[in-house]
């Protein structure tokens, strides 16, 4: 992470190399006749500074396609690359400080750790890499999620809606190489969630920030600027600049 | 519901068998003590009946007699009562054994008995023969060993009179179950010997042995129709029983002893099992949550949590009976190692034993988990349905200030009240039922403490441990209850522990300043057992050696004083350079010839003051009145308690031998020289015993290390206990946190990181309690120096202190060993799916 300072330099990171690689990831749980193929063999590319929507029926893997690419668990084949770094063969402590430093996470619920303010729980990716935070980024994307006010409190003080901004704004202020995130908006009103999803979208325009978000809802998947399509484990179809009603399509042809 | 209940235990084995730990060790311990004196005591019984066996009648001197022997010529009486077939009396008294450097051996004299013949026969000759002839006896196996003897040696032991005998030892034995014989050691001769040598005119006692057909207790009538009265007549069944009983009431005092530490240990298991309920509930609100949603009634939520823990009440009641027989086996073990005699056979959990465990076992558990079980009725079905899990957000009610307020106050002012009064037993007793009361208060106000005491606790940890550290430190007041109620647990160790070891050094450091001022000598010359005397000429001697600055003898008698004609000691000592006894009224400078000083009790006894005449019955110059000239404490003084001048005290009663003499060394010679010099000049008189005061003092410390040592041992069960309660608050806490811990893995703590911060909440629980204990413990510790006895000197032990909580952090972490490894294996993934 050589990026320090102002936003400007971060943002022109450049679109050259690909931010996620993952080339023949099989995934399976379970031995014999229990076991779950839960993917096949997924070849995907994920560019740096874009905003990519993973869709798919309930149980096709994605989550379990995104837990493989964020290193929070073992692929069964395949490889998967962060940027330069190669995850396939790396110890748990290598994993561990990957994530620390190159990846940001916003999950469905319980995002936040109920001990620390609102602030704190932003702050805490840095504190655990040891880093200092960025003043101005943390200006800016506290300004931007318009968490201002609301710094001092505790998680339970906070709407669902506003804990996931304080999600999001810890997943940006870390400006990490690649953010995933698993149903941010499954929990939330489409108001709240189109709120959070604007941020999103916002960051990548304005910050350049990698995104890989799981989805379910086609108007959350038209926030991205790429949909693609898991079924049973396999990559199954993709969209360029999709729309609310293409997506919607997709999943019918998809299911039918 | 019984089914759903039995389920839930089922599932969850570990956490049940964890729980139950702590009450199978609080049982485990009870149990142990019974069984441990159970065995004793029946161990004794029957070793009693079989030496009784032999013995059909026996004479016992009587309860009011003066004398504490039976008279002689009751012997030849009893031989002519009509049906007895053999009579003999057992002498016992002293004679001390000298050893092979010429010296009596131990600090009190031998004992010396009689060996009977045939059937009456009760000591175990282990090896060689019992004593004939006049000119033989035999020695105790034991001291035989330490000294260095063995059968076919030719030993000196000295007669009343202090003159030389030699025996051939023909034989060893083994002096059983009697303890005074195992503490003196002991040396057997055939009667005549024996009452010669200890110049006894009685017997301890007279066995009698019935002839062919006799009934005991017909023979006990006529025996006692032959004796008369003033001698006690019993059969010999009737005196194993009595004996029995005497012994059980001794070992009453180790049970109840031991039992004080196993409710210690209980109550804080009590701790324990109500926080571990406490944790359960609030974890399984949901799922009770659930039950009431589809119709369980608030009591059957209730019984489900009392029967859960009536479960976990029955079966570490067992474990704890069982653990209970391997403690008491293992004790009798280590004890009968040390060389105590002590029967070690037929350990078994008697009845009573097993109903006391279980009992209190099940009720234990059942009682510390109503509260839990009656805050699961509150559970509200619609908490089912709430998705966010609900901080345990506390607030510190006034209820809970007002009555923490009133119990501390109340522990506080009994304290102070008791402290101020004065020392005295009941002042004691009252300081320490504060120290109670103030712990119910603590108790009480247990969660308000914790976020101060963390933020003490945790001020290190914090600095120096990083995110972890800070997190950890947060995670430890998160839930101040369920922090309080951990920690408590330990504090009520701690305290006692602390308490123990305030009370030691402080004795310690009162008996030093005492032993410097009333003993402000180096050496002490002594008669073994301090009853008897030595030759003027030893003193002589001491006075001529270089490496002595000063010699002072000391001589006593007992003689008739004041208006009652009460006996008193009193004695002389010779005036020596640096040897002057402090007045607390008038002055030793005035102690001149007619004149006398009078130790503080006598003179209460006597009724004097300085000024007064004390008549004393002399025995050489008849009746001499005498004038107070000076008061001394006699705790304090080492002369006798009426003291007169030594040129007096000749012309009174006579040329007398030295009963004690104290010796300073000389500037500027080695410790090992004086020594030397000393011991020398007592080596040609047996049974003079050498005493330093460093030894004096060693001595005192070792037995005070000792005392500390056990006491602290013992309590350390409670700790252990407090420890799994740690162990097992950590667990449920990792538990609950499963999720929390997932995103930290997620957002790149690492598992050390992870592993590091739960060992760090643990640092500081355990640190907490230890805080508190100690406070506690220091502060009545101190009420309870000052309210024992006059004059203590308070030492704080700063390093055992620190040590405590130093240990006790130290123990949290090891306590968290086991939950933070599971904590850091899970994974990642299905954590973070986790519900
Ligand atoms: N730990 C596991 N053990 C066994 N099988 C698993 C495990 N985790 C997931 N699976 C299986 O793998 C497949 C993919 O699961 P995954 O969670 O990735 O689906 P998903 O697309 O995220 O579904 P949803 O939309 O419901 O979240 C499913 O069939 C699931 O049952
Ligand atoms: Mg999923």
């Amino acid at each position: 992470m050589t990026i320090t300072g102002e936003v400007g330099a971060w943002n022109a990171r450049g679109n050259s190399a690909p931010a996620v690689v993952a080339r023949g990831l099989t995934k399976v749980y379970g031995q014999g006749d229990a076991a779950v193929h839960a993917l096949r063999g997924v070849d995907i590319t994920f560019a740096t500074g874009a905003f990519t929507a993973i869709m798919g029926p309930s149980g096709s893997g994605k989550s379990t396609l995104m837990h493989c690419l964020a290193g929070l668990d073992t692929v069964t084949g395949g490889q998967v690359h962060i940027g330069d770094v190669e995850l396939t063969g790396l110890g748990d402590k290598q994993l561990t400080l990957l994530r620390r430093e190159r990846i940001g996470f916003i999950f469905q619920a319980f995002n936040l750790l109920p001990t620390l303010t609102a602030e704190q729980n932003i702050r805490l990716p840095l504190e655990i890499s040891g880093r200092q935070a960025d003043q101005v980024l943390f200006d800016r994307v506290v300004e931007t999620v318009g968490l201002r006010d609301r710094l001092a409190h505790k998680p339970t003080e906070l709407s669902g809606g506003q804990q996931q901004r304080v999600a999001v704004a810890r997943a940006l202020i870390s400006k990490p190489q690649v953010i995933f995130a698993d149903e941010p908006t499954g929990n939330l009103d489409s108001r709240s969630g189109a709120e959070v999803l604007s941020f999103l979208r916002t960051s990548v325009r304005e910050l350049g920030q990698t995104i890989v978000m799981v989805t379910h809802d086609p108007v959350a998947a038209a926030y991205a600027d790429r949909v693609v399509f898991l079924r049973d484990g396999l990559l199954v179809n993709e969209l360029v600049q999709p729309t609310p009603q293409s997506v919607l399509d997709t999943l019918m042809k998809l299911e039918a | 519901m019984l089914k759903t209940t039995l389920a839930g235990l089922r599932a969850h084995k570990l956490r049940l068998l964890l729980t139950s730990l702590a009450i199978t060790l609080g049982v485990g311990f009870i149990a142990g003590t019974f069984v441990l004196t159970d065995t004793i005591e029946t161990g004794f019984s029957r070793k009693f009946s079989a030496a009784a066996d032999k013995i059909d009648v026996v004479v016992l001197p009587g309860e009011t007699s003066d004398e504490p022997a039976v008279p002689a010529d009751l012997l030849e009486k009893i031989r002519e009562v009509e049906g007895v077939a053999d009579v003999q009396g057992v002498v016992r008294g002293s004679a001390p054994l000298i050893g092979k450097d010429g010296k009596a051996v131990g600090d009190y004299p031998t004992a010396a008995v009689s060996i009977l013949k045939g059937r009456l026969n009760r000591t175990e000759i282990t090896s060689g023969t019992a004593p004939e002839k006049p000119a033989e006896a035999v020695l105790d196996a034991n001291t035989a060993k330490t000294r260095g003897f063995a059968v076919g040696d030719t030993v000196t032991v000295l007669d009343s009179e202090g003159a030389k005998h030699e025996f051939t030892l023909v034989g060893l034995f083994d002096v059983g179950l009697d303890q005074e014989l195992a503490y003196y050691g002991a040396v057997g001769f055939t009667a005549e010997t024996a009452a010669k040598m200890t110049g006894q005119k009685g017997f301890r006692e007279i066995d009698v042995a019935a002839a062919e057909g006799v009934p005991a207790e017909t023979l006990r009538g006529s025996v006692s129709a032959a004796v008369g009265s003033g001698v006690e007549v019993k059969t010999g069944k009737r005196y194993a029983e009595d004996l029995a009983k005497a012994n059980g009431a001794d070992t009453k005092v180790l049970t109840l002893g031991l039992l004080l530490f196993g409710f210690v240990a209980m109550f804080v298991a009590a701790l324990v099992i109500y926080n571990t309920f406490n944790i359960l509930v609030a974890q399984r609100t949901r799922e009770m949550a659930l039950l009431r949603c589809i119709g369980a009634t608030r009591k059957q939520v209730f019984g489900s949590v009392v029967l859960e823990s009536a479960v976990v009440g029955l079966v570490s009641s067992v474990l704890g009976l069982l653990t209970g027989l391997g403690l008491g086996a293992g004790a009798l073990a280590v004890i009968s190692r040390t060389g105590l005699e002590v029967p070690t056979e037929g350990v078994a959990l008697a009845p009573r034993t097993v109903a006391v465990g279980m009992v209190l076992g099940i009720v234990v558990t059942v009682v510390a988990a109503l509260l839990p079980a009656r805050a699961a009725t509150r559970v509200a079905p619609i908490a089912a349905l709430r998705s966010q899990v609900e901080e345990n957000t506390f607030r510190a009610g006034v209820l809970r200030l007002v009555f923490a307020g009133l119990f501390l106050a109340a522990g506080a002012g009994v304290t102070a009240f008791a402290v101020s009064t004065g020392p005295g037993e009941s002042e004691l007793f009252m300081a320490m039922a504060g120290g109670a009361v103030t712990f119910l208060g603590v108790l009480i106000l247990g969660p308000v403490m914790v976020k101060p005491l963390s933020a003490v606790a945790g001020w290190v940890p914090r600095r120096l441990f990083g995110v972890p550290g800070r997190l950890a430190v947060d995670n430890s007041r998160r839930n101040p209850k369920r922090s309080a109620t951990t920690t408590v647990a330990l504090t009520v160790g701690v305290a006692l522990m602390t308490l123990i070891s305030v009370l030691t050094s402080t004795m310690r450091a009162t008996y030093g300043a005492k032993l410097d001022e009333q003993f402000p000598v180096d050496y002490m010359v002594q008669v073994q057992g301090d009853e008897g005397s030595f030759p003027r000429a030893l003193a002589e001697d001491l006075r001529t050696r270089p490496e002595l600055a000063s010699v002072v003898a000391l001589r006593r008698t007992d003689a008739k004083a004041g208006a009652k004609g009460n006996e008193f000691e009193v004695g002389t000592f010779t005036p020596a350079a640096g040897f002057s006894p402090k007045a607390t009224t008038g002055s030793f400078g005035d102690l001149k010839p007619g004149t006398v000083a009078v130790g503080d009790e006598a003179a209460k006894a006597l009724g004097v003051k300085v000024g007064d005449a004390l008549p004393v019955t002399t025995t050489k110059d008849g009746e001499v009145r005498l004038t107070v000239v000076a008061l001394f404490s006699e705790a304090d003084a080492l002369i006798p308690e009426v003291t007169v001048p030594h040129g007096d005290f000749d012309r009174y009663f006579g040329a007398l031998d030295d009963g004690a003499i104290f010796a300073n060394v000389k500037d500027g010679v080695a410790e090992e020289n004086a020594r030397k010099a000393v011991e020398a000049a007592a080596q040609p008189y047996p049974t003079a015993m050498v005493i330093s005061s460093t030894e004096l003092r060693g001595e005192f410390d070792e037995a005070l290390d000792m005392m500390l040592m056990i006491i602290t041992g013992l309590l350390g069960l409670a700790v252990l206990i407090s420890l799994l309660g740690i162990a097992n608050t950590l667990s449920l806490s990792v538990h609950e946190r499963t999720r929390e811990s997932a995103l930290l893995r997620a957002l790149g703590l690492t598992r050390p990181q992870l592993r590091r911060m739960l060992s760090v909440e643990a640092l500081v629980l355990g640190v907490i309690g230890a805080l508190v204990g100690v406070a506690l413990g220091v502060v009545f510790g101190w009420a309870a120096t000052s309210t024992m006895t006059t004059g203590v000197i308070f030492q704080l032990p700063a390093g055992q202190v620190l040590a405590f909580v130093a240990l006790s952090g130290l123990a949290g972490v090891l306590a968290a060993v086991l939950p933070a490894r599971r904590a850091a294996r899970a994974s990642i993934v299905d954590s973070l799916a986790a519900g």
